[in-house]
């Protein structure tokens, strides 16, 4: 009898004389009685729709449970994204400078690090870093402002004309469109300009128009007359005068058959317009119209 | 190209076709191993939603052998057998011919088959049920199992064996 025949039996594999000796044993009946009841055996019951109807239940779980992870994970990406670019955005404009600035009509103190104070006139603006004042006292300068500095190192003053350095004083900048003013009211101030150092001496002025140096008479008060919500002029070219106006009364000036190149030498008010137009008209004789925001010169005469 | 696709496990008419021939053996197969039918019905779940995440990587072929694995893996070493039963398809109900001490003596056989089958290893029993019940031959039943025809031959002589040895109460 071969190896296994039992399983060879059940396949119908065996050789005639196998089965027939297989047959005469004893056990064949057993056997028989085996392979018919088993045959007839049925496992437990399993519906297949049902089973698929789950498995399709079970799909959709598990994609879902995918899909609410995706966003979930974006979330994280686009979080940590932000938290980087806050911490180098922290870093980076701690490194930047402070910039103070002003519009027309308007004036603003400014409390440096070192308690040094920084009046800016209006349409004006200042920046410095705060992070190295500690080590080097430097401010950059547009337009105009009064400089009450504290005693200490040197303070500079940088522009696009010159630039101002001092120890500890008080000392007005006036930086516009080719008109360069610093006026010293207390103490030494050192004046850059053109590669031309100027010292000045409390009660001095220093003025450069359209690239000329031109001597004037120092200030007479102790601090500029801005600061008392005034203007001051001592010979300047009345271009300048009116651009000074429009930014103190924030309107624009028009101007007919007037030389404004000629010399002025007075003073208007800051706060009152009609004070100003006077102050300006009539020793220059100067005709003037003020409607809304526009205020038109002309001469006298050409009417 | 195209072929390949067409012959793709993701393909829905492709995978519902695989579960409908196999899911009823894979939840035999697990049964009679272990002799629990909720275990079963849950290693035919997590079988075929293991095969429709992988489907891209199944080829068609193995599909059916990854499906019995998966479901094999799941309880490997993790639960005991418990007992198994069955349902005796009754041949003749409607001709009940047979005299009462057939009949009971028939039904004795059964209960004693049962016992037996139970008592058998694992690995025998379910071969022996695979191929008695669900009609698989043996080259089928070692592609499930993993091992060689002649063992599959070797399982089933010893589970006939042993199955008569305990019957005629040797």
């Amino acid at each position: 009898m071969q190896e296994n025949y039992l399983a060879k039996w059940l396949n119908n594999e065996l050789t005639d004389t196998e089965l027939a000796e297989f047959k005469k044993s004893d056990e064949y009946a057993s056997y028989i009685k085996i392979k018919e009841a088993s045959s007839n055996l049925e496992a437990p019951a399993f519906n297949i729709d049902a089973a698929w109807n789950e498995h399709k239940n079970r799909r959709i779980v598990e994609e879902s449970k995918t899909i609410q992870l995706k966003p979930y994970k974006r979330f994280l990406q686009l979080a940590a994204a932000v938290a980087v670019l806050l911490v180098a955005s922290y870093f980076y404009l701690g490194t930047l400078d402070q910039s103070i600035s002003t519009q027309y009509a308007e004036n603003k103190e400014v409390i440096l690090p070192d308690t040094s104070e920084v009046l800016l006139n209006a349409e004006s603006s200042v920046s410095y870093s705060e992070k190295n004042w500690d080590k080097e006292r430097n401010i950059s300068l547009e337009g105009e402002a009064y400089f009450k500095v504290a005693k200490g190192k040197r303070f500079t003053v940088a522009t696009d004309n010159g630039t101002v350095a001092v120890l500890g004083t008080q000392f007005n900048v006036e930086n516009r469109n080719n008109f360069f003013e610093v006026t010293c009211f207390e103490g030494l101030v050192r004046v850059t300009y053109n590669n031309k150092e100027t010292k000045l001496t409390a009660g001095t002025s220093f003025l450069v128009i359209d690239g000329k140096e031109i001597a004037v008479n120092g200030p007479e008060n102790t601090a500029p007359s801005w600061i008392n919500k005034e203007s001051s002029f001592n010979s300047i070219p009345l271009s300048y005068v009116f651009n000074e106006f429009q930014r103190q009364h924030n309107v624009t000036v028009e101007t007919k058959n007037i030389d404004t190149k000629q010399l002025f030498t007075g003073t208007f008010s800051n706060t009152n317009i009609n004070l100003a137009l006077q102050s300006i008209s009539v020793p220059t004789q100067i005709q003037y119209t003020l409607e809304g925001n526009k205020v038109v010169f002309y001469a006298k005469n050409a009417e | 190209m195209n072929n390949k696709e067409q012959n793709n496990v993701c393909k829905e008419e492709v995978f519902s076709a695989l579960f409908s021939s196999h899911s009823k053996t894979v939840f035999n197969y697990i049964y009679y191993k272990y002799g629990n039918e909720e275990k079963a019905y849950d290693a035919v779940q997590e079988a075929f939603v293991k095969l429709w995440e992988n489907c891209s990587k199944v080829a068609p072929p193995k599909a059916k052998s990854y499906v019995y694995t998966i479901a094999n893996n799941l309880y490997l070493n993790v639960i005991k057998a418990e007992k198994v039963r069955f349902k005796h398809r009754d041949k003749v109900a409607t001709t009940t011919n047979e005299s009462p001490e057939f009949l009971m003596e028939e039904n004795q056989f059964k209960e004693k088959l049962e016992a037996a089958l139970d008592s058998l290893p694992e690995n025998q029993r379910t071969t022996f049920l695979l191929n008695r019940i669900d009609g698989k031959k043996y080259k089928e039943i070692a592609e499930m199992e993993g091992v060689s025809v002649k063992a599959i031959e070797k399982r089933m002589h010893l589970a006939l064996k042993s199955l008569r040895e305990k019957i005629d109460g040797i």
